[in-house]
Parts: structure tokens; C-alpha cells; sequence
């Protein structure tokens, strides 16, 4: 007889007669389980009645047989306790028993539910669990897909937005006071959860805290439809930079019916199963609020995103409530007359009388100094996102920026002749600005220190103003606070109501919090003051009035963002390709997505042969380039010069020998690097015709980092690795010492080479950027000026390459051609791996940024503060000459 | 099990509430102090019914606090193993079911489950029913159950429970 056995006897005080078992050895039986059916031996009246077990744990041998006469005390079956299998809180879920106190030892340690991390099973029963969710899958025809939510479907900010865009929820976490969070659902996500979810089971795996996670789920999905209680969040996962280690767990018997959809492979450790998604940006200047400690993520934070400014001017446009002065700002954005700026100052006369427009003017006066500040931030700000020539949102704002600058700048110029009101006038255009502006405010500190010396000497001239107002602007300080006053109490009512929890109720909370937020903003920051309060009596007004008015004004932003439906076309072909295969395959025989998702992939541009030019560098083997392991996971063959065969030629810029050779043959399409990423981003075989290659090429030599191969990472030489570790900002221990010092004299070499490589990149995109500072002086000389010299500020910020400055400069005239001696020394490093770092480096580590190969970010904001000293100064010599 | 029985507490008040008040503010202070709360002993207490006595305040020297010892009744529930309760289920998943008594939650192992009930993930809400679909536990269904084990803790009390006997499960009206 095994250990541990339990003798289970009889305990009636009459013999029984056993009549039927009703368990079976080795079947599990809890407390109160019905053992057998019996009856007392002898009893006149046949009756059967109910054994029932008082201990839980498994049946392990029967001993009385079924219709044999059992005396007391007589044994009727062999019991193995309860082992626990199930165990939540330390207590066992089976038989109560608490595993605290008895010394119990228990082997569940699997958490198999995605919220409740203290329910826990042992290996047997995950198991068992397991394959009953693989066969249900594999019966309903379904796979699994595991969700992110932040950049993925969501964006989420915490800065102040406009109150009233359509789809985007606002919502605070942890109580009255605690920080906003507004969020915005990527276009058409509901469409894509719903037609999805009939192809997969639905979970959410997010890095955000759980109170977070289920607040987001609640307003995807609020009837549990799709993700039912399949969320799980930062709280349940075991690793905090990492979602890998998780997947054991949820799924014991093997990932390889589980998908992923993510905005990072690094968390998942660049899984072949992940589909690297293009992530979501709606805000600018937040990348993932919820990104893993140690891992920020801020790439094309400042270039993505839709400018909330414009869609501010937008909705101030439509409340034409007593707000002629507002649309006359508009009018003055929007022109580049000055004689439409004297009517517009006409009009303002008119409106005199109004005591808070004088406030306003005062505050203004006194404010023009910071105003202007972040105005000019701002605009330059805007001026490097021309980078990425895609985002044609963000080049319509630019242009309106530079039309407004011009503007600003017209009036500002004739500053010294022009009557008081004519510049108060001016002053409240910046000042309306400024408001649109101040949820940058953060980003562009840096920039704006640097501003104050110019602004302050080009302001002179206004301090007599400032003077004379400050006058006025104490006596209006009083009722201004009282007015903060009411809006605060005003808001704090509209909370009240918020607050209820009721699922009827939330929709008109969302309609409600949005102007909360708005008095929030007005609270928060005081220097908005009276200009805003203004608005802010009008917008309280209206909440009062009718809750239905403000739905009307919701905004539709436009927002170029489709790639859901992109994603849903990728996840449809590899449900079929799934199951195709599973049909194929005999019966009990499973495919695993880790294979057939990259064979999806592989089919994109199958029967494609691609030539490269100008796409790599001459002294990186074409085998180890990105482009070249983004076309092969994408199934194209690419030989290294045009064959008989060839089908399409990749080139950066028109005029090189392959183009030209290209061109002559009919049956060769030539492209831009552009169409290879855009055919990676959506897995499909994108038109030819829309990427042509034209006179000015193009700038996008490096994919973008979501068209990743994931199954190429792996093959990375082992190394490598160190020196990857050491410059990637995951490890928090670099934050603490300086980059530099890890690196061998060898590696800083390398870097330094790599620098050079970089710059014929950068100073072509530096061109691009700087071309928008110039273009107010629209001095043609200027421009070359500064290009000199920012590009040495460039290099002066590491301070590290004294020598790269010349070379560079030498680089950038050769346009592109490549540094032949480089070729030696950087073979020994794997290109690709190169570019991952550089991918992956952060602001917050500047060796990466003037050493990273695949970078694609804008320059940082030091740079853009180095470049408008620069601007400055210039700015300066040219007034004083004219 | 709910009982009424008689409790001690000390209410720790504040100087400033030193004036005609200063019972009733006693009074308001237990209520919040004691209803809600929960304790290994008695469970959890749901109500204060009487204020028996709110015996001398003791002033706490250098600090000026007054510290009240008030004896008061109120109803408590304290589950125990065995006792059978009604319950509302939360949440159904693979591994079990959560079910609510008030303040109290409680587990159901899937073992705990008769057999016959099978879990059903893909109908929404998911829930566990028979075979015939006779019976359907789902989310916010009434079920009665039986404890078979408690954790007393600092913060509450979580139970487990069973639905492995005559007369327990689903509770139909």
C-alpha cells in the first residue's frame, strides 16, 4: 500500500449492503461527493441512500465490492488525499485545507486565470486545462490572439487635449484629483475586435496597471464581448519587462495556436509568433505612457501624431458664441495680409467696451515675453517633423505654422511705428497660441530657455507696454481669481455627477468629464487666465444649458491612421493559412503559428526578385543589411546586381548605375525603399504604381522599426550580444554611469565610423529641416550659414568626435557615396544588429543618438535648441544689417 | 452565520470637536469606524444597532486627544466551514467560479462543481450548465453553496466553497 493512503471504513452502527459505486478509481472526489449508493442491510423497505465522502482527494482502490455486506468499521475503499491541486490565497480550493498552517506543501503554481494571479493550479490540472482549450479552439475553428492595448489599438495621453474629440475617453484612475487620462481608440477598432473575434479568441496583454487595463477594456468592450475577463495587465505579469514569461502560464500546453499583436517585440522577446504593428500615434509629444520600466519609448513622439492645435483653432471656430474675437485670430492665422490684420484690429476696437477683453490685453502685454517663447519652440518643433515626408497631417500644420510665423513676424517687424492696440492685437494672436501651445510647454523647455536671450533683447521695444498694463493687470487680478474659484466649484460638481458608476450613466459622463477637463486645464494653469476664462463661462453655459449641445460639437479629427484594417487582412490570411494546414495535417496533429506566421509573410512578395540600390551601404554584406532581411522574410529573392530574372529594383535615388541600367529593361519596376516598408507594414504586395521613383528619391533608407523580421533576430552572432546589452537603455544600471565609459577604445573607433556613415544620412535630412527657419529670413545665404554651423553644433553636443565634423562635411558633398575605408573595420559587427540598437536608443542616452545607424528620429530637442541659437543669431546680424 | 452581539471600541477624537457635539460626533465617528469593517473573531461587522455606553474620554497627555471607550451592539457575520449560504456569483473561468455572500468572497473549485455542469467559454456571458442546459451558473446568478474552508486575515475573510451537496447550486425562483 502506497504512503500517505487513507482507509475510508464504514461508520454506521448497521451492517450496509452496498449497492452501487458511484466512483470509479482514480477519479477525484471533493468534500460531500456521492460514494455509493447503499442500503441498510436487512431493512424491510427497500431504500437508497447516499454515501458521501468528507474528505476530498482521488479514489485509489475499491475494495468492498457492489452488493457485498459491510460491517462497521469494515474498510470500503482506499483513499489518496487531496493534493491540493487547486490552490487560491494558501488555502486549497478543493478541500479547504490551509496551507499556511498545516505544512502542507502543494505543487499548483501555475496562475492559469489572467486576473486573479492568487489562484493557482498545479502542472497536471494546467495541463489538462490546457488541452480542453486547445481542442474547444481547435472545434470552434478559432485561435488565439493576445491583444496590447497602449499604441496598439489606444493611444493614451496624459497631457491636456482639446475636451471634445470625438473618441477619445477621458478618465481618471484613482479618484477625484488624480491625474487625467485621455484615450483614443484607434480608427475602427470596433470593426476590427468584431470581425476578428469570430476568427479569434480575444485576450488583452498589456503593460499597464490592472485598474487600467480593465477601465480600457470597459470602454472597448463593454458587454465583455470580445475579451470577456481574458485581461492581463502589469500587476499579473511575472517579469516587468517582458509579456513572454506569461505565456507558459495561460498557456501550458504550447503557445502554438496563440498570436500576438504588439507595438513592441521587444517584450516578447521578438517572437516569430508576434505581428510587429505600426504603432498608434494620436498624441503627439506621448509616446507609451505604460511603457516597461527602463525600456521608454519615445520615438517619432515629436513627427507622429495629430497636431491637437489645429484641431483646437477648428473647434474654437465652431462656437461662434461671442467669440468674434477668436475668429479674428483665426482670420489673422490663416492670412498673410497685413491689411486684413487693420480690419481685424477695427473690429477689436469695436469690442472695447468688454471689461474682459481689456483684461485679457493687459495679461496679455505682460505675458508676450514667454508667449513668443513658446510660439518660436513650437515652430521649430514642427519644422523637424518634416522628416517623415509620409504624414502629410503633420505637413499641413507646418505649413499653417510657417504661414502664421510670417505673419507674427510681418507685424512684429513694423512693432516700433504701429499704434498700442495694433500690437495688443498682435500680442493676443500669440496669445491664443500660446494656449494651443501649452500642452507642449514641457516638451519645449529646454528649447525655450535658450529663446529667452533673443526674445528679450527683439522685445524692447514692447517694455514700455508691459509697464504701462501692469497697472491695470493688478487691479484685475482680484475678480480674475474669483473666477478661477467658480470654475473650480463648478467643476467639482460636474465630478459629483460623474461619479456614478452606472453603466446607463457613463456615456453621459463622458459627455460631462470633458468640460471638467477643460476646467481642470484653466485651475491647473493659471497664466491661461482671463483669455481662457472667458471661453470657460461660455463653455460652463452650455453644460448647464443642455448636455446634447456639446455632443453636437464633438470634433471628428481627421486621423490618417488605417492599419487595422491592414492587421485584420494579416490576421484573416493566417487564420486560413491555419487551418488550411490543420485540414491538411492528420488528425491530432497541430501546426504552430510560429511556423505559419512567417510563412504567411514569406508569401508576400514571393516570386519577387529585388535588386538594391543605394539602399545599403557598400561596406555592409548585403546578406546582413535590414532591407535585405525585411524583403527575405517577406519571401522576395534579392541578388546583388540585375539579372535576367529581376523583377523589381529598390533604389534610393535616380542616376546610379543599376537605375540606369533598370530603366532600360522593360520588365524591371523601379521603386522607392518606400514601397519594401509599406509591402512589410500591411503584408500585402502594395501597388508598384504609387512608389515610383522619381527626381528627388527617397529619404527612407532605413525600414521603420515595426517592419521588423523577427525570424532573422535569432540568428544574431552570439558576440554580439554584450555589446548590445551594454548600449541598449534596458538595463537600468547604464542609466546611472555614463555610456561611454563601458565602451572599448575598439567600440568607440567603430562608433565613430559609424557616425560618418550616418552623416551623408543626416545632412540630408538636416537640409530638409533647416530649410524651415531660413524660410521666414528667405535669405538664401543664411541657410547655407547655418548649416555649417548647426552641423557642427551637432557634433559638438557629444563632444566626443572632434574630427567627424570635417569628414562629414566632405561626406555630405560627396551626396551619399560611401566612406570605402570604413569597410574593414565593420565587418566584425553585424549591420543589423547595429540597427537595432540604434533603433532602440533613447534620448536619454546621447551616444545613441549620434550613433545610431537605423535612426529615423528627428534630432533631439538640445539640437533643436542648439538650432535656433544658431537661427537666433542669424536672425539677429540679419535685422541689424537691414 | 449573522449574530448580534455586544462590542468595544475606542473612538480617538480630535480637540476641535470639544463642544455641544461632542457625543453625537462620537456617535457618527463609531459608525464609520466599525461598520464595514472586518475581524477574525466576529467577521465582519455589518451594523451598529445600539450605543450601549460611551464611557469617561481619557485626554491623551501631550497631545490633547480624547479616547472614548464605547460599548455598542451591532449585527456581525462570521461565516464558518460548513454553513450553507446564498451567494452571487462574479465571475465564471476555467479553473473555477467567484461567488459574493455580501462582504464576503468566495471560490468554487471546478472539482467542487458537479460533474454534470461543464464549462462553456464561448457563450457570452460564460457560464456553467448541464448537459440539457437545465441549469446555467452564469455571472450575477444566485447560487447557494456550502463553505468548506476560511481564510482570516488582516483585511477580510475569503472562503471556499462547494457545490457538492443535496440541495446547493442554482438557485431558481
Amino acid at each position: 500500500m502506497a504512503e500517505g493512503l487513507v482507509l475510508i471504513s464504514h461508520q454506521f452502527s448497521k451492517p450496509i449492503k452496498v449497492l452501487k459505486w458511484k466512483v470509479r478509481e482514480g477519479s477525484v472526489i471533493s468534500i460531500g461527493c456521492v460514494m455509493l449508493l447503499f442500503d441498510y442491510d436487512g431493512s424491510t423497505e427497500a431504500e437508497q441512500r447516499k454515501l458521501k465522502s468528507t474528505q476530498a482527494g482521488t479514489v485509489h482502490r475499491l475494495i468492498a465490492q457492489e452488493g457485498a455486506i459491510v460491517k462497521r468499521g469494515d474498510v470500503l475503499f482506499e483513499l489518496s488525499p487531496c493534493i491540493h491541486p487547486t490552490v487560491i490565497n494558501d488555502m486549497c480550493a478543493e478541500c479547504g485545507a490551509d496551507l499556511r498552517k498545516d505544512d502542507l506543501t502543494t505543487t499548483a503554481s501555475i496562475p492559469m486565470v489572467h486576473s486573479i494571479p492568487e489562484l493557482k493550479v498545479n502542472e497536471e490540472l494546467a495541463q489538462k486545462l490546457g488541452k480542453a482549450d486547445g481542442e474547444r479552439l481547435l472545434r470552434d475553428r478559432k485561435l488565439v490572439l493576445l491583444v496590447d492595448l497602449d499604441q496598439t489599438i489606444i493611444h493614451t495621453t496624459n497631457d491636456n487635449i482639446p475636451p471634445n474629440i470625438r473618441d477619445v475617453y477621458h478618465f481618471q484612475l484613482y479618484g477625484p484629483g488624480s491625474p487625467w487620462y485621455h484615450t483614443r481608440l484607434r480608427p475602427g477598432t470596433h470593426t476590427f475586435l468584431n470581425n476578428v473575434s469570430s476568427m479569434y479568441e480575444l485576450h488583452i496583454c498589456t503593460f499597464g496597471a490592472r485598474n487600467y487595463a480593465h477601465t480600457i477594456t470597459m470602454l472597448i468592450d463593454r458587454d465583455q464581448r470580445y475579451f470577456s475577463n481574458r485581461i492581463l495587465s502589469r500587476d499579473e505579469c511575472f517579469d516587468p519587462t517582458s509579456k513572454k514569461a506569461n505565456l507558459k502560464a495561460l498557456f501550458p500546453c504550447g503557445d502554438n495556436m496563440v498570436c500576438i499583436i504588439d507595438d513592441r517585440e521587444d517584450v516578447w522577446s521578438h517572437a516569430s509568433n508576434l505581428i510587429h504593428v505600426k504603432p498608434y500615434h494620436f498624441f503627439q509629444h506621448t509616446g507609451d505612457i505604460n511603457a516597461p520600466p527602463g525600456l521608454d519609448k519615445h520615438e517619432n513622439d515629436d513627427k507622429e501624431g495629430v497636431d491637437l492645435m489645429k484641431v483646437k483653432t477648428k473647434h474654437k471656430n465652431n462656437k461662434s458664441v461671442n467669440r468674434e474675437k477668436i475668429n479674428n485670430v483665426n482670420e489673422v492665422d490663416k492670412t498673410d495680409n497685413i491689411n486684413e490684420v487693420d480690419k481685424v484690429n477695427i473690429v477689436n476696437e469695436v469690442d472695447k467696451g468688454d471689461n474682459i477683453k481689456e483684461a485679457t490685453k493687459a495679461e496679455n502685454a505682460k505675458k508676450v515675453a514667454i508667449v513668443n517663447e513658446v510660439d518660436e519652440a513650437d515652430n521649430t518643433n514642427n519644422v523637424d517633423k518634416t522628416d517623415k515626408v509620409n504624414e502629410d497631417v503633420e505637413k499641413k500644420g507646418n505649413n499653417k505654422d510657417l504661414e502664421k510665423k510670417d505673419n507674427n513676424e510681418d507685424t512684429q517687424n513694423k512693432g516700433n511705428n504701429e499704434d498700442l492696440e495694433k500690437k495688443d492685437h498682435n500680442e493676443d494672436t500669440e496669445k491664443k497660441d500660446n494656449n494651443e501651445d501649452t500642452e507642449k510647454k514641457d516638451n519645449n523647455e529646454d528649447t525655450e530657455k535658450k529663446d529667452n536671450n533673443e526674445d528679450t533683447e527683439k522685445k524692447g521695444n514692447k517694455e514700455e507696454v508691459e509697464k504701462k498694463d501692469s497697472i491695470t493687470e493688478n487691479n484685475k487680478k482680484e475678480p480674475e481669481e474669483q473666477v478661477n474659484e467658480n470654475s473650480k466649484n463648478e467643476e467639482e460638481k460636474t465630478k459629483e455627477n460623474g461619479k456614478l458608476e452606472n453603466k446607463n450613466e457613463l456615456t453621459e459622463e463622458m459627455k460631462v468629464v470633458p468640460d471638467n477637463n477643460e476646467s481642470q486645464n484653466v485651475v491647473e494653469k493659471k497664466h491661461d487666465k482671463v483669455n481662457r476664462i472667458a471661453e470657460k463661462k461660455v463653455e460652463n453655459m452650455i453644460v448647464d444649458d443642455t448636455t446634447k449641445k456639446i455632443e453636437d460639437e464633438f470634433l471628428d479629427v481627421e486621423d490618417p491612421d488605417d492599419y487595422l484594417l491592414y492587421l485584420e487582412d494579416i490576421l484573416k490570411k493566417i487564420h486560413a493559412e491555419f487551418y488550411k494546414e490543420y485540414d491538411k495535417l492528420e488528425s491530432g496533429q497541430v501546426p504552430d503559428l510560429k511556423q505559419v506566421i512567417p510563412n504567411v509573410r514569406a508569401h508576400v512578395l514571393s516570386g519577387c526578385n529585388l535588386v538594391f540600390s543605394g539602399l545599403v551601404p557598400t561596406h555592409i554584406k548585403l546578406i546582413n543589411s535590414k532591407a535585405y532581411q525585411v524583403a527575405r522574410s517577406l519571401g522576395a529573392n534579392i541578388t546583388q546586381d540585375l539579372q535576367e530574372d529581376t523583377t523589381h529594383l529598390v533604389a534610393v535615388r535616380p542616376g546610379t548605375a543599376k537605375v540606369n541600367a533598370g530603366r532600360r529593361r522593360k520588365n524591371v519596376k523601379i521603386v522607392t525603399p518606400d514601397w519594401l516598408w509599406t509591402c512589410a507594414e500591411r503584408w500585402e504586395h502594395v501597388s508598384e504604381v504609387i512608389y515610383p521613383l522619381n527626381r528627388r528619391g527617397s529619404k527612407n533608407r532605413h525600414p521603420p522599426p515595426h517592419c521588423s523580421s523577427p525570424e532573422h533576430v535569432p540568428n544574431y552572432p552570439v558576440h554580439d550580444s554584450p555589446a548590445m546589452r551594454k548600449r541598449t537603455p534596458s538595463g537600468r544600471f547604464m542609466d546611472t554611469i555614463n555610456p561611454l565609459m563601458s565602451f572599448s577604445s575598439d567600440d568607440i573607433a567603430d562608433m565613430d565610423k559609424e557616425v560618418e556613415d550616418m552623416l551623408d544620412d543626416d545632412s540630408e535630412s538636416d537640409d530638409e529641416a533647416k530649410r524651415k527657419p531660413t524660410l521666414r529670413q528667405e535669405v538664401e545665404i543664411t541657410r547655407k550659414m547655418e548649416e555649417d554651423n548647426s552641423s557642427s553644433s551637432e557634433e559638438s553636443l557629444t563632444g566626443e568626435y572632434p574630427r567627424g565634423f570635417k569628414r562629414s562635411r566632405s561626406s555630405h558633398k560627396k551626396d551619399g557615396a560611401i566612406d570605402t575605408e570604413d569597410v574593414e573595420s565593420s565587418l566584425d559587427e553585424f549591420p543589423s544588429t547595429k540597427f537595432r540598437r540604434g533603433e532602440k536608443l533613447d534620448s536619454d542616452l546621447d551616444i545613441g543618438d549620434s550613433n545610431s545607424e537605423g535612426s529615423i528620429d528627428p534630432p533631439d530637442e538640445i539640437e533643436d535648441g542648439e538650432w535656433n541659437m544658431m537661427g537666433a543669431a542669424l536672425e539677429r546680424e540679419f535685422l541689424s544689417n537691414s | 452565520m449573522f449574530y448580534h452581539i455586544s462590542l468595544e471600541h475606542e473612538i480617538l477624537l480630535h480637540p476641535q470637536y470639544f463642544g455641544p457635539q461632542l457625543l453625537e460626533k462620537v456617535k457618527t465617528k463609531l459608525y464609520t469606524e466599525v461598520e464595514g469593517t472586518c475581524t477574525g473573531k466576529y467577521g465582519f461587522v455589518i451594523a451598529v444597532t445600539t450605543i450601549d455606553n460611551i464611557g469617561a474620554g481619557l485626554i491623551l497627555p501631550g497631545q490633547g486627544f480624547v479616547v472614548y471607550p464605547v460599548k455598542y451592539k451591532a449585527i456581525v457575520f462570521r461565516p464558518f466551514k460548513g454553513e450553507v449560504l446564498d451567494a452571487v456569483v462574479r465571475q465564471v473561468n476555467k479553473v473555477g467560479m467567484f461567488a459574493e455572500i455580501g462582504p464576503l468572497s468566495c471560490f468554487i473549485s471546478h472539482h467542487s462543481i458537479p460533474a454534470e455542469m461543464e464549462f462553456c467559454p464561448n457563450v457570452n456571458p460564460q457560464c456553467y450548465k448541464t448537459k440539457d442546459e437545465d441549469v446555467v451558473i452564469h455571472a450575477e446568478g444566485e447560487i447557494r453553496l456550502k463553505i468548506v474552508g476560511t481564510r482570516v486575515d488582516a483585511t477580510g475573510i475569503f472562503a471556499i466553497g462547494t457545490l457538492m451537496d443535496d440541495y446547493l447550486g442554482l438557485i431558481s425562483n
